[in-house]
Parts: structure tokens; sequence; C-alpha cells
């Protein structure tokens, strides 16, 4: 049986149990999402390596100004905004819908629509982002951070991004189940919000002061709208699947959603602190960030509760390791941002290695590690074909999570010791800047554990993809299994 | 672009976005998402009868192996 919904019916008529029946219908929502989720994934692990590579190099280049010093497209200021463009764009983006299409069939119960509107979404994404990248390296830089894709880049992604939406929609509409499941609100609500920005943010209406503001209340609500409710919609699904548990309270679920989408989008304004806009702008979006706290104990407690109990299989499953390191991330980097957000932090963190830090809290150990947990669960079943070296995801897990709690600690210190250096007027601004260095070296430390992680990890999902390796015919957990143990 | 019809395209966008809002969430209570019912079942809607609540998930192939012929036909 192929799972199409005359089988469904069929196994229910014919006697067979309602079991059966609903593992049909199941086979059948995960073929149709089959394919273009794959396309998704792969494209989205492509430019993780790539990203990657472009971040160390940028990296290394704080570290030794003078290498590669002489290359245009190799310079600071174009590898690193390559770098952030290709893995929010490329990897986060990318990976993100991959899995979103994979949830919505399961969330609604029926089988993708549309699935051409898919590939050309996923063929032009990558069209926009490889012109993009190339753009930025040969210096046609757009010149606002997060929007350096010049116009005709950005349009493509933003044609791309519509057409996938079309089709999430087109599915939420046809949906088998009458429920809206708190993942499903999050992935809806993004993207019925991210096409709207972006369009806005790119569409170069501001200038001067105004274009400043633009700038960061785009900066602040891609992560609003697009990465964090990626990260969420995951968490809210696999932590309760994989465990076997519904979520701990799902009143708190909702409460979470409605306050994070009334709290987050006014947050932007508090990256301008001190600059030349009115107070009251920048103070309600002050409030509005220490609002934050709200939707994020929310989480937080629905969470964490919900694994509470069932901490013994984080010490198993691959999945619930790389989710719950990532649902505990989003709770810290969310206190953090809250608190980064007054203007008595922002007086020594504004201007510092300790934003960068923050950044990638949020993006690296929040948003990406989630997606690693959902690819470890999501590719197996759609390749049949088990994750073959347990040994390698193990690798790829502590080498993500040590290198990126490295990176964090190390511009966390020297970004407020840098801060403070800064604000103490005897000590010269060169001092401020040599004093950086040690921790900028364990940045790059930090960022080629990651690389490298990526790397194995891109491996391991090619032999998954190939169905090479040993096969296996017992779960790829990270320990051998006690009896009952992960249970 | 100048000053004013920035701020009228802001306008209309940001009356656009809130009425989205507002319409998703009328549609919310109309079709009953917030009723207790729903409330308390909701949660329960990641999970069917072939994968139960109770039902750890992160162990595909655990048992029994499939069959060579099975995993050939996919």
């Amino acid at each position: 049986m192929s799972g199409t919904p005359t089988d469904v019916k069929r196994a229910r008529a014919t006697g067979h149990d309602q079991r059966i029946a609903d593992e049909v219908l199941r086979i059948g929502i995960d073929a149709s999402a089959a394919s273009p989720t794959v396309l998704y994934l792969l494209s989205g692990i492509a430019w993780l390596l790539i990203g990657s590579v472009a971040g160390v190099a940028a990296s290394l280049k704080l570290d030794l100004p003078d290498w590669l010093g002489g290359v245009g497209p190799l310079t600071f200021g174009r590898l690193r905004p390559v770098h952030l463009n290709t893995v929010t764009y490329g990897w986060i983006s990318l990976a993100g819908s991959g899995m979103i299409v994979w949830l919505m069939g399961r969330l609604c119960r029926t089988e993708i629509r549309w699935p051409g509107l898919l590939y050309a979404s996923a063929i032009l994404w990558n069209i926009g982002l490889a012109a993009g990248s190339l753009l930025v390296l040969f210096g046609y830089n757009a010149g606002m951070e997060w929007l350096e894709f010049p116009l005709p880049a950005a349009a493509i992604i933003a044609l791309a991004f519509v057409l996938f939406a079309v089709s999430m929609f087109r599915t939420f509409a046809d949906r088998q189940v009458e429920h809206v499941y708190v993942s499903l609100w999050y992935i809806l609500a993004s993207m019925t919000w991210f096409p709207i920005l972006y369009v806005i943010a790119n569409a170069g209406l501001y200038q001067g002061v105004g274009e400043a503001a633009m700038n960061w209340w785009y900066g602040h609500n891609a992560i609003t709208v697009w990465f964090t409710p990626i990260g969420l919609a995951g968490a809210y699904y696999f932590i309760p699947k994989v465990i076997g548990r519904p979520i701990y309270s799902y009143y708190l679920g909702l409460l979470g959603f409605w306050s994070f989408a009334l709290f987050y989008n006014w947050n932007g304004l508090h990256h301008l602190v001190g600059g030349p806009l009115p107070t009251w702008a920048i103070s309600v979006s002050i409030v509005a960030s220490l609002m934050m706290f709200v939707p994020v104990l929310a989480v937080a407690v629905n969470h964490h509760m919900t694994a509470l109990g069932h901490l013994q299989s984080v010490r198993y499953s691959p999945t619930l390791r790389f989710v719950v390191f990532g649902a505990m991330s989003y709770t810290a980097v969310s206190f953090q941002g809250s608190l980064e957000a007054t203007r008595s932090v922002q007086e020594v963190a504004h201007f510092t290695h300790y934003t960068i830090g923050h950044a990638h809290l949020g993006m690296y150990a929040f948003v990406t590690m989630v997606l690693f947990g959902a690819i470890y669960y999501i590719l197996p079943r759609i390749a049949k074909w088990e994750w073959p070296y347990p040994v390698l995801i193990k690798a790829h897990f502590w080498l993500s999570a040590v290198g990126v709690m490295l990176y964090f600690v190390a511009l966390t210190v020297g970004g407020w010791l840098q801060g403070l250096a800064m604000n103490t007027s005897a000590v010269p601004f060169l001092d401020t800047v040599q004093q950086t260095l040690p921790w900028l070296w364990a940045r790059s430390v930090g960022g080629s554990m990651m690389t490298i992680a990526h790397f194995i990890f891109a491996a391991h999902v090619a032999l998954v993809i190939y169905r090479a390796g040993p096969m296996r015919f017992a779960p790829a957990w990270f320990r051998k299994a006690e009896e009952g143990a992960a249970e | 672009m100048t000053l004013l019809p920035a701020a009228v395209v802001i306008v209309v966008v940001a009356i656009v976005g809130a009425s989205a809002a507002l319409a998703a969430f009328f549609w919310a209570l109309r079709t009953r998402q917030f009723s207790i019912k729903q409330l308390n079942e909701g949660a329960t809607v990641i999970f069917d009868n072939a994968e139960d609540i109770g039902t750890p998930t992160d162990q595909l192939f655990k048992n029994p192996p499939p069959d060579k012929d099975e995993r050939n036909a996919h």
C-alpha cells in the first residue's frame, strides 16, 4: 500500500484496525512531502557548508588581518555578509522550509498540495542566493546589515518565498484535522509575516535615519517572524513526538504564541539605543523587549516540563538531544536579549563583540540545533535508511555544542571587557582592539569546530540519501540502549 | 521616494497587516480553536493510533527489521 486515500479507506473497510489505517495514511502523507523536503534540506545543507567556510575565513581575518587581504572578493567586508546571508537565507531558511513542508503534511494530515510550486520555489531560492552571494563578493552590496543582497537577487528570493507559502496555505486549506496545532500557528504566521517584511524592507522606501530604523525593524523582525518560528515549530512538534507525551500545557503554548505575536515585532529599535531616533520610539521597543518574558516563559515552562521525567531519553535520542539543546538555548538567548535591550546593558555591550555572541546563541544554539534534530528525525523516514554511524552523530553534536558555547562565551566575556574598555576614556582605542585578540582566536576555534561538525553531518546525510554504510536494524542512538532505558 | 508616499505605503501595509491578524484571531474564535474541548485535546493531534501517546518514536527500525523486499519497494 502506498498510503493513498483509497488505500486508507480499503484498510478501514476490509477490517484492518485503525492503527494500520493511520499508519497507511501517514506513509502516504510522508511520501507526498518527501521529494520537496529532500530538495530543500539538501540545498540548505550545501549553503551551510558554504556559509561555514565563509564564516571561518571571515573570523580568521580578524586574527590575521593580512591574510587574503589582497584579493577583493575575499576581504572581510565581503566575506562576512556572504556568511550571514548564506547561513540565514540559505541554510536556516531552506532547511527550515524542508522541515515545514514535512510538518505541514503531518499536522494537516493531508498530502502536500501543489508540489510543483515547491520545486520552483527551491530552485529560484538557490538561484537568488547564488546571485546575491556572487554580487556581494564582487562588491555590489545594498549596504544594510541583513539586507546586503542587491534588489534583483532579493526579488528572486521573495518570489520563491511566495511560491512556497502558496503551496503551504493550499495544503492547510485542505487539511483533514480540525484543530490547528501550536506548531502550525507559528508556521502559518511566519508565512504571512515574512514575505511582507522582506518586500517592504527591500523596496527602498526610506532614506537617512528612517533607513536605519527600517534596517533594524527588519533585522530583528527577520528573527521574529521567520527564524524563531522555525525553531519553535520544530521544538513543539519533536519534543512531545519523540518522547511520546503531549506538551505539558497546551494553554501555555497558545498563550505563548499570541503574546509572541503581540510583543516581539516591536523589538527592533532597541538596536538603535543612543541613535538619532525619538527617545519614545526606542523606549517602546525596550518595553516590548522586556514584555518578551511572557511568551518566553510560557515556551520555556512548556518545553522543559514536557521533557522533565524523560531526561533519560536525551542521553539516547539524537533528535531529542539536539532539539532540547535548542529549546534550552531559546530560553537563554531570549532572557539575555530582553536584558540586553535595556539602556544600562547597552551602554557597555553596544558596538562590541558581545552582540555577535548573542546572535550566534540564537541563530545557532537555538534554531540550527533544532533543525539538526529535525533532520535526524525526518531523513531516515524519507530515505527508509537509518543513520549508519551513530558515532558521527555524537561527533556532530559535541563539536557543534562545544563549538558554539566556546564561541558564545568568548565573545560575551571578550565583548563585555571590550565595552568596559571603550567606556574608559583613559584607554587608547587601539588598546581596546588589542585586548579582544585572544577572544577572537577563541571565536575562530569555536567556529572551526562547528564547521568540522557540519562537514561530518553533510557526509552522514549523503550516506543516508544514498543508503550507503552498514544497514541498521536498531535505532541510531548515542549509546547502546539498556532494557527500557529510553522508554 | 519622498516621505509622504513612503508613509502612505507603511500605513496601508500596517492596516492590512493588523486586519490580517484580527481576521486570523476571529477565524480562530469562530472555528472554536480556543474552546475548552479543543484546548484539552489539541496537544494530542500529533499522535495517532499507530504512534500513540506513550510511544517514543525515535526508534524507527527498532523492531522488527523490515524484510528486504519491503525495503526495496520504497
